[in-house]
């Protein structure tokens, strides 16, 4: 008895302890506030690390109730954890996503958690219009907020200009003058220009820029048909194919393939030419300070220079619909989608807000600041369908028929569009 | 009474065992067939589609084109590795100095995982790389397709021959010297002793090797993301399970091809081994 006695008041003890220590994790710290876990989850960028690493001590330093785990994954296997993830309920609270896949699995699958409409409309006034939709469902509703906006330009290096006989200051307008010019610079030792061989997003990403161009499409405007097989669309791999296997101004084999170092053959100062994003110049310069000082970045040549055009993409914080703290995470998001200068200081991402590019922030720190102001004000978002992913994998088997197999453009992208006619189906 | 005795005995001790096989093994594998009846994405509850994912996949060029290379992927890598394999394990068959030490080094790849092996040779099948640098050659190994696939397998053949030489060495150091001595005797040279005595007597040891050698081909994944990616001709059935199940988020539809493979793989293995057995009389 007296045993069974002592084994109770133990185990008593032992509940009472578990108790207050269950109590001080769940309740409030000093100000009475909930303790709250969030979990955050980007892609990797090494420069975005480091920034959104100190905005989360900021943040956790200013409320101390809110610990926030910060996890980076792979680009590549980015969008497979992130949706196996949401799958078996282990995904973040906070997701940093592009808005191809926002727009084309995310919101239409129901698993983000909409802006609340007051806050949603002040973002709609603060941003500059259009650059939100990347993140907008076909309810209309707001479903993140831009870490990065990007457009899409071009960078040359004048050192490789000047080895070639070029003038620097008269860079390619015209995918023509890139294949003639590039063919000078391969002359003179270097690669003129390449596309990146990373993967099936990349590819399409690079087919969408010349499609804008040529006023090709991927789809019907519909939504439910490829058009690629269209002329408009076969002229934008014709471009492509032309460039690397007629001109030959780069040799598609031995291009890095390293998606995490996208840019490494234009960075290594083996590549002169190159499309480029605004979140690469900071990432060169880091990767290579000489090659960065002979760098320029240009307009993005054009098919026809008269009528500019460009592709833009976003990466967006949104809130996993299944977090049990929404609110918590949306001010989160907003702490960190407010630091605008910051973003264009320490990682050159541009946040889309009104004036942007006059902000003494922008005028000081972001290097070759006009010709982005100007991409920024001529780019389309890319195209989204259902099961869009298979569609990239078919765009990219389309691109290698051509590039590396040779088979001709209206012929594979002929191929690609049966596929693609075929996954739209079903 | 005794024997009922020591059977429950048995069974008790077994079924922790059995139990952990029932959870992680078997069903898994009957929820797989469960779902390839799904149309699933793993974000949305399933919908009941009966045999459609069957049906699609009988028709989709994408899964033909997957089939084919694993075919040809099996066949490519590990019928040289397995002949491979035998020479080599018949040259390592004596008690000569080191021969320790040269089973070892055959052994190495087979101790390297999948991913550093393909890293490695992803940079010996560069177009730049040693293998072109050494041949005086100019392929584009893992850029086209007309050579990729060759040179995926390749690979698997630098990475399985060591395997399969410790599995036929085991067998050969079974077979009784007294026969090769009686037959040596009689007047029989090495190809007649190889044909008559060694490879008779190595018979079960063959067969282990040819299920192994399409259960372990049909089975390959890493060399071809690490390699390729899938690209130029090499998303075998694997591959393109994953990137069905993960990437595409159609979970039903790479359950069905889990399914068929599962079917194809037991009716090849169980083929194989008839053939042997038949061949053993």
């Amino acid at each position: 008895m007296t045993r069974a006695l002592r084994a109770l008041i133990v185990a008593t003890a032992a509940l009472v302890g578990i108790t207050a220590c269950g109590s001080s994790n769940d309740n409030a710290s000093k100000g009475g506030a909930e303790n709250v876990k969030l979990t955050f989850w980007t892609h990797t960028h090494p420069p975005m690390i480091e920034l959104n690493k100190k905005l989360i001590s900021e943040y956790e330093a200013k409320h101390p109730n809110v610990k926030i785990a910060y996890e980076q994954i792979p680009n590549t296997e980015f969008a497979t954890k992130m949706l196996t993830a949401l799958s078996n309920g282990s995904g973040p609270d906070i997701i940093n996503m592009d808005d191809v896949a926002l727009r084309g699995e995310y919101i239409p699958k129901n698993l983000l958690a909409p802006m609340d409409a007051a806050a949603a409309s002040k973002a709609e006034a603060a941003y500059v219009p259009g650059t939100l939709d990347g993140a907008k469902g076909s309810d209309g509703k707001l479903y993140g907020l831009p870490t990065e906006f990007n457009a899409t330009a071009f960078a040359i290096n004048k050192k490789h200009f000047e080895d070639a006989g070029l003038d620097p200051s008269k860079p390619p307008a015209t995918w023509a003058e890139v294949a003639t010019m590039g063919e000078k610079l391969v002359a003179a030792g270097h690669e003129g220009f390449n596309f990146l061989y990373l993967h099936s997003g990349w590819y399409t990403q690079q087919l969408q820029t010349l499609l804008n161009e040529t006023g090709g499409s991927i789809l019907t405007p519909d939504g439910t048909k490829s058009a690629l097989a269209q002329p408009q669309s076969v002229q934008a791999l014709q471009i492509w194919n032309d460039l690397i296997r007629k001109d030959k101004v780069g040799n598609a084999d031995t291009a890095s393939r390293e998606a995490t170092v996208p840019f490494d053959d234009f960075a290594s100062g083996r590549r002169s030419m190159t499309m480029i994003y605004p979140w690469a110049v900071a990432q060169l310069k880091a990767d290579n300070p000489d090659v960065y000082k002979q760098m320029e970045v240009v307009p993005l040549p054009q098919v026809d220079p008269a009528k500019p055009t460009g592709r833009w993409y976003g990466y967006y914080m949104a809130v996993n619909k299944a977090s049990k703290h929404q609110a918590e995470a949306w001010k989160f998001i907003q702490f960190v989608t407010s630091e605008h200068d910051r973003w264009l200081t320490d990682v050159n991402f541009v946040q889309p807000v009104v004036g942007w590019e006059n902000s003494p922030a922008a005028k000081a720190d972001v290097p070759f600041l006009n010709v982005w102001a100007k991409a920024y004000s001529e780019g389309k978002f890319d195209e989204v369908a259902p099961h869009y992913s298979e569609i990239q994998d078919e765009i990219k088997s389309a691109v290698e028929r051509t590039i590396f197999d040779g088979q001709a453009p209206a012929a594979s992208l002929q191929e690609a569009s049966k596929a693609i006619d075929q996954i739209l189906a079903g | 009474m005794a024997r009922a005795a020591r059977n429950r005995t048995g069974l008790a001790f077994a079924l922790p065992a059995l139990a952990l096989f029932a959870l992680f093994a078997v069903y898994p594998m009957l929820r797989v067939v469960y779902l390839s009846l799904f149309d699933y994405n793993l974000t949305s509850p399933g919908r009941y589609v009966g045999l459609e994912n069957y049906r699609f996949l009988i028709h989709d060029a994408r899964f033909h084109a997957a089939f084919g290379a694993s075919i040809f992927y099996v066949v490519a890598a590990y019928v040289p590795a397995v002949l491979l394999a035998l020479l080599i394990a018949l040259g390592l068959n004596t008690r000569m100095r080191g021969s320790g030490l040269v089973r070892l080094l055959y052994f190495a790849p087979v101790a390297t995982s999948w991913v550093a092996v393909s890293v490695i040779w992803r940079l010996v099948l560069h177009p730049e790389g040693a293998l072109n640098r050494t041949l005086g050659l100019h392929v584009n190994w893992l850029s086209s397709s007309g050579s990729a696939r060759w040179a995926v397998a390749l690979t698997a053949v630098w990475k399985e021959v060591g395997f399969f030489v410790i599995i036929f060495l085991a067998g050969l150091q079974n077979v009784p010297r007294e026969l090769h001595e009686a037959a040596s005797l009689d007047g029989a040279g090495a190809v007649t002793r190889l044909r008559y005595i060694t490879l008779p007597l190595i018979k079960p040891v063959t067969a282990v090797v040819a299920v192994m050698a399409v259960i372990r081909g049909f089975q390959s994944f890493s060399a071809q993301v690490v390699l390729t990616d899938g690209s130029f001709g090499t998303e075998v059935v694997n591959l393109f399970i994953y990137k069905t199940a993960f990437a595409n988020a159609r979970m039903g539809r790479a359950s069905a091809v889990a399914v068929m493979m599962f079917a194809l793989l037991a009716l090849v293995t169980l083929a194989q081994l008839r053939v042997f057995r038949r061949t053993d009389r």
